[in-house]
């Protein structure tokens, strides 16, 4: 079995870049997924919780989060987010590990992650903590 | 207009809804955010979890919560929004969950008026399955 990284990577490590542009189908499967009569009207933009999400997803491939055995809890999460996206519009997230320790048996990991534009500016930033318990080599 | 600054004080609550979360909502989430762990989507897979079956994308439930936020700050909850939550409980497909949110304080800061509220999702017996803290600029 091949240890997943989360067992491995140091606090440091990056992740990405991944691009985590929505296309309209996601945009409109989001809307299929949360929407009701009270939503708001996004127009052609995106709500920034899903570009989160986006990267969320690659992050826990990447940790290895998704093998057999693993029992993975979302702990935690921030966000913060300085403008309105567009559906399809390019943007970047970039992870970094800024913690990883071992409590009672568990892995708790924190990874932070930055989000750009195509001229690079940040437009957003968010911070997952997630807990692993079962059989996490390490 | 816009409204944020005049219209909101302390005590204050958001634009809370209901919402029952099917697995065909948790299965058009899985497309949108790219996220088809089995623990969502596959009952059999999910019955040798710690939870015994499906879970809904904890992910979904902040979803719901940031729909709140945006519907109460239309102006500047996504140019400026800022949002610290902890997951504490799952939401089960077939559970109707509820948001709430109130306004907590409002603080004149150097970027201007800036509200913070207490933000989550409620579970059918009352439990929070997300609970935590935004901040969004009233200007």
């Amino acid at each position: 079995m091949v240890e997943p990284l989360i067992s491995t990577a140091t606090v440091g490590h990056i992740f990405g870049p991944y691009d985590v542009t929505i296309p309209s189908d996601r945009a409109h499967a989001y809307a299929t997924a949360v929407g009701g009569e009270e939503s708001p009207d996004y127009g052609d933009s995106l709500a920034p919780i899903l570009i989160v999400a986006a990267a969320l997803t690659k992050l826990i491939e990447d940790l290895g989060l998704y093998a057999g055995g693993l029992q993975t809890i979302h702990a935690g999460q921030e966000v913060s987010w300085s403008r309105r996206v567009k559906i399809g519009e390019q943007v970047d997230a970039t992870g970094k590990l800024a913690a990883n320790s071992i409590r009672r048996g568990n892995h708790f990991a924190t990874v932070a992650v930055s989000y750009t534009d195509s001229s690079g500016a940040e437009i957003g930033t968010s911070s997952t903590t997630i807990i692993v318990s079962g059989e996490v080599s390490s | 207009m816009n409204t944020n600054k005049a219209s909101k004080t302390v005590g204050d609550q958001l634009a809370g809804f209901e919402r029952q979360i099917s697995q065909e909502r948790v299965d058009a989430y899985a497309e949108a955010s790219g996220d088809h762990n089995p623990i969502h989507l596959d009952e059999s897979y999910a019955t040798t979890t710690q939870f015994g079956t499906r879970i809904a994308h904890g992910m979904l439930s902040l979803a719901l919560v940031t729909e709140m936020l945006a519907t109460s700050f239309p102006n500047t909850w996504h140019s400026g929004g800022k949002l610290k939550v902890r997951f504490t409980a799952p939401v089960f497909p077939g559970e109707t969950v509820v948001t709430y949110g109130e306004i907590t304080s409002i603080a004149e800061t150097e970027n201007g008026l800036i509200a913070t509220c207490n933000i989550g999702c409620k579970k059918p017996d009352g439990t929070d399955a997300v609970a935590g803290r935004a901040t969004v600029p009233l200007e």
